[in-house]
């Protein structure tokens, strides 16, 4: 084609693109495109820019969608999981079938963590009873708790789908078995912030001498800003790491650097509106407040001693008792959530400590008092009228006794089980002297009021006035919610 | 809560344009429509002269006009197969304005296509609009709102009646759960114009009369009742009911007829009255009307207008935290937590906000006695915390003018017994908490008699010391 012919057909093209509907119906779509274009860059912008609304302070209490029932959670979790069989589902079937071979129909298509070959079946290692008006069966390994029947609803067939032990932990504590997502303490004072200035709004205490075996990302704050994940508080030696001044550094010269650090990051903050920078603002602030607030609020010495005595309390050790008591103080103070974790529920009967006729035993001691007291102690304060409690493991355990690698036990111990566990809630708006749920007679397998992890997640979210649904966190181009695609508010045990 | 709120976009934004933006090729093609009527005489022949232009903006908002309403689509939550017949139907009119478009300019070479394309239009035009009627406000929106003679002219029955109970027991089986399933599966077709299969189903006594083909009903043998048989049959059977393309029943609906059926087709009985079977006893669960979950007694239902920004932003200069008790409600919560030093001198401020305030924590605080003369006036009132307070009660007869107190915290304070007595007058009080309060047991005793209903907590909990408190399980060696 010569250049002139080429002029031509350009200007030829130049008339047509003015006057045809085909390149009309071209640029049409061009212009779709491009809206569809701004939608989809839209969509991949920094997910936390919404939170710079909230005045500049992550943390500054928030007005839920509804109103609330609850005001506080205290979230008790049992890691390793206990005995659902010698705690609160009473089995009689199951005792008669003690020590008899597991039938093949129990076993066919299951996995279990350690279990192999044909177990044989365990019977209640627990003496029941019925207790208060709402006849709830408790067996004598709480006999203090047994008081309480009448202020706490059961869920008797709560389901998980994780039989180990840092899936199921993450899964219960933040509605995914993988890692990376928020834990409830995260979602909640992401969505309502916290009362108390000068205090963390999610606060953990971990007894029993270790953490979860997910590690600290059960309270982590996965894809949330970091200023939510929870404040591990320590109750032996300083309460928090690394909070006191160093040799040399007075509180004034401390406040100076804070503000001098302040300063810089907000001119970072200004440049770039990073979100984590006024996290990180706020965590300068909160942890210069703290320095006063957390051992004053962390200390439990100046308790009463009908106080300390309740809780089987000694102040200075690392104990269950001692982290309930804190828990109460904790509450009273304006913290939003308070997670306690107690380790050494993995009754599997492989040495003395964790078996289910001697270790559970101690552990059911060690946490009788100390919950049946946090209850009466919230109740007496009226707070827990607006304080919701949470007692219960990642999963349950099962009917058959464990027998490693198909070997006898030394002692007696129970397997993992994802089937059909029991929880209780208490306290906020949940029914008193209820229960929910059932398992067959035999413990094994939930039959009636399932209960799915993210169903408890609804339930919690919904006491504290929020739709399980709309508490969303934009995030990698999708809103991310607790109960992820499920959950569904357990009704029947709301009051 | 600005925070929980999704992000809008640019596609959201464009796509809402479309119904407004829809209404401006159906105006131009009216025109357009009666402008290719009139110039067909030769007194309005000049009118022709005008086409090309109105025709072509016609064309041009109808192809901005399926645009948008594409990406209106996107946004979801429409009902899919009406949508579909809405975007085809839509396109339909955009692609049929070019063709008159085009026909216009090229007027000489098609001058007989003109007017059939443009009679096309219009039916095009209206079924479009029609289904984008229905798509936005629901496909009985008219209907709806037809007078009742218009409505029996053309054969339409509404709902009897809607949800007539608050608990499913007191619910009557026939009245309040079988006839709404009649009325809107079957009345349509079965009523006293229509008259299908010479059948009548509005009564009880027509369902018995039966109809050409004999009775529908047999007492108490569901399966043997035509009334029933019939809805289990295939979709393709002829007998089957609703016929094929009408909405067929609900597994729960089929459940409640049968129910009904069984228990001898009664009137009149509530639900609490019959036997039940474990199955329908599982239906019924799920028709226990909800209480809705974002309602609670300690909200009232009345709604009030807002509290002024200044009232709340001076209460907050003192270090109370002033909040709304949910998204959307003007009632307010105060909470003084980080208000310790919070005293007599500002109480006051709450008066500006006393149609408003329904929560009011002020434990910890600094007030006294004097407060109550202004929390007395918290006509709304109905949880109040003065736990921790060096409040004695003088003066605590003003709370008698808090009518909706529910809720009242006096633990940690040296509440006098009158100030404790006064409370008398507050009927709707529920708990009262008196920890540590000191009060003597004759006292309590006197505001229980007064108010039985009333739940006094005054704490002071002690656990037992059991023998298995201090015991450690071991295995014992041997």
């Amino acid at each position: 084609m010569t250049k002139h012919a080429r002029l031509i057909k350009e200007a030829n093209d130049q008339t047509l693109r003015y006057f045809t509907r085909r390149h009309f119906l071209m640029d049409c779509v061009k212009g779709l495109g491009a809206a569809a274009f701004t939608s989809f860059l839209a969509s991949c912008g920094s997910s936390g820019k919404t939170l710079l609304d909230v005045a500049g302070n992550p943390m500054a209490p928030r007005v839920p969608q509804f109103p609330a029932r609850a005001k506080s959670v205290i979230y008790l979790h049992m890691a390793g999981a206990p005995s659902q069989l010698e705690l609160f589902d009473y089995k009689p079937a199951l005792q008669k079938l003690h020590n008899q071979l597991c039938p093949p129909s129990l076993l066919e298509g299951k996995k279990f963590a350690f279990i192999r070959g044909v177990p044989k079946m365990l019977g209640p290692q627990a003496v029941f009873a019925q207790h208060g008006e709402s006849r709830a069966w408790i067996s004598d390994h709480l006999p203090h708790f047994a008081t309480m029947a009448d202020d706490v609803s059961f869920l008797k067939a709560v389901q998980t789908d994780q039989f180990n032990h840092g899936p199921a932990q993450l899964l219960m504590q933040t509605g995914s078995a993988r890692l990376g997502r928020p834990s409830i303490g995260s979602w909640v004072t992401y969505g309502l912030g916290s009362e108390n200035d000068n205090l963390p709004g999610f606060v953990v205490l971990t007894s029993g001498g270790k953490t979860p075996d997910a590690g600290k990302s059960v309270w982590g704050s996965g894809f949330l800003p970091s200023v939510y994940q929870g404040v591990q508080c320590r109750t032996k030696g300083e309460p928090v790491l690394y909070l006191t001044d160093p040799e040399g550094m007075s509180r004034d010269l401390r406040r100076e650097s804070i503000n001098a650090i302040n300063e810089i990051n907000k001119q970072e903050y200004a440049t770039f509106g990073d979100p984590e920078t006024l996290s990180r603002i706020s965590q300068y602030e909160l942890a210069y407040k703290m320095q006063i607030s957390v051992p004053e609020v962390m200390n439990i010495n100046k308790e009463p001693d009908y106080i300390h005595e309740m809780y089987g309390t000694q102040p200075g050790k690392e104990s269950f008792a001692n982290n309930c008591l804190l828990a109460r103080k904790l509450v009273e103070k304006g913290v939003r959530f308070v997670q306690l974790y107690d380790w050494g529920w993995d009754s599997h009967g492989t040495d003395e400590n964790l078996a289910i006729d001697y270790g559970f035993r101690n552990k059911c001691r060690e946490i009788d008092r100390p919950i049946t007291a946090l209850l009466q102690d919230l109740k007496q304060r009226g707070l827990l009228d607006e304080t919701l409690v949470i007692w219960g493991g990642e999963f349950g355990r099962t009917p058959m006794q464990e027998n490693r690698d198909g070997k006898d036990m030394p002692f007696l111990g129970r397997d993992h089980h994802v089937e059909a566990f029991t929880m209780w809630m208490a306290g906020a708006g949940i029914k008193k002297g209820f229960s929910y749920g059932e398992t067959d007679e035999i413990g094994y397998a939930a039959v009636k009021g399932k209960v799915a992890i993210n169903d408890i997640h609804a339930t919690i979210l919904q006491q504290l006035g929020f739709d399980h649904e709309k508490l969303t966190f934009q995030f990698q181009g999708r809103p991310f919610r607790l109960t992820d695609t499920g959950g569904k508010v357990i009704t029947p045990i709301l009051s | 809560m600005r925070l929980l709120i999704s992000t809008g976009s640019w596609s959201m934004f464009i796509g809402r344009s479309h119904p407004l933006l829809v209404h401006l090729p159906i105006g131009i093609l009216i025109i357009a429509f009666i402008l290719t009527l009139l110039a067909r005489r030769e007194k309005w022949r000049h009118l022709r002269s005008a086409l090309p232009t109105v025709l072509l903006a016609a064309a041009l908002s109808a192809i901005f006009s399926c645009i948008t309403g594409y990406l209106l689509s996107l946004d979801g939550g429409y009902e899919e197969k009406l949508l579909q017949t809405h975007k085809y139907l839509g396109i339909g009119v955009a692609v049929i304005s070019i063709l008159l478009y085009l026909l216009e300019r090229n007027h000489q070479r098609f001058p007989r296509l003109q007017l059939p394309a443009a009679l096309l239009m219009v039916l095009l035009l209206s079924a479009a609009g029609h289904y984008g009627g229905s798509l936005t406000h629901g496909d009985d929106y008219l209907t709806q709102a037809m007078p009742a003679p218009l409505k029996k002219l053309s054969g339409i029955q509404g709902p009897v009646n809607t949800v007539a109970y608050t608990n499913i027991g007191d619910a009557r089986l026939y009245e309040d759960l079988v006839q709404p399933v009649l009325a809107n599966r079957c009345y349509g077709c079965h009523n006293e114009q229509k008259l299908k299969g010479g059948l009548r189903l509005e009564s009880i006594a027509l369902i018995r009369k039966g109809g050409e083909h004999g009775p529908v009903l047999k007492d108490s043998l569901p399966e043997e009742s035509e009334l029933f048989k019939r809805l289990l049959l295939p979709e393709e059977d002829e007998h089957r009911m609703p016929p094929k393309g009408k909405p067929s029943v609900t597994p729960q609906e089929l459940e409640l007829l049968h129910w009904w059926i069984a228990t001898g087709a009664p009137a009149g009985k509530t639900v609490k009255e019959l036997d039940k079977t474990p199955r329908i006893m599982a239906v019924l669960e799920g028709m226990q009307p909800a209480t809705p979950l974002d309602k609670q007694e300690f909200v009232p239902d009345e709604s009030v207008s807002a509290g002024s920004a200044d009232k709340i932003a001076a209460l907050e200069a003192k270090g109370l935290k002033v909040m709304p008790v949910g998204t959307g409600s003007h009632y307010l919560m105060i909470d003084g937590i980080n208000a310790a030093g919070f005293s007599d001198r500002d109480i006051s401020l709450l008066t500006g906000l006393k149609e408003q305030l329904i929560w009011v924590d002020l434990s910890g605080t600094a007030i006294t006695d004097s407060a109550f003369a202004v929390l007395g006036q918290l006509k709304k009132l109905t949880r109040l915390d003065l736990r921790r307070t060096a409040i004695k009660g003088n003066g605590m007869g003003a709370l008698n003018n808090c009518r909706e107190l529910r809720y009242l915290n006096l633990a940690g304070t040296a509440v006098t017994p009158e100030g404790f007595l006064a409370l008398q007058q507050n009927k709707k009080l529920q708990q009262v908490y008196v920890y540590e309060a000191g009060i003597a047991p004759a006292t309590l005793r006197q505001l229980q008699q007064a108010l039985p209903k009333l739940k006094i907590d005054t704490g002071g909990y002690r656990l037992q010391q059991l023998a298995s408190d201090t015991m450690i399980y071991h295995k014992v060696s041997s």
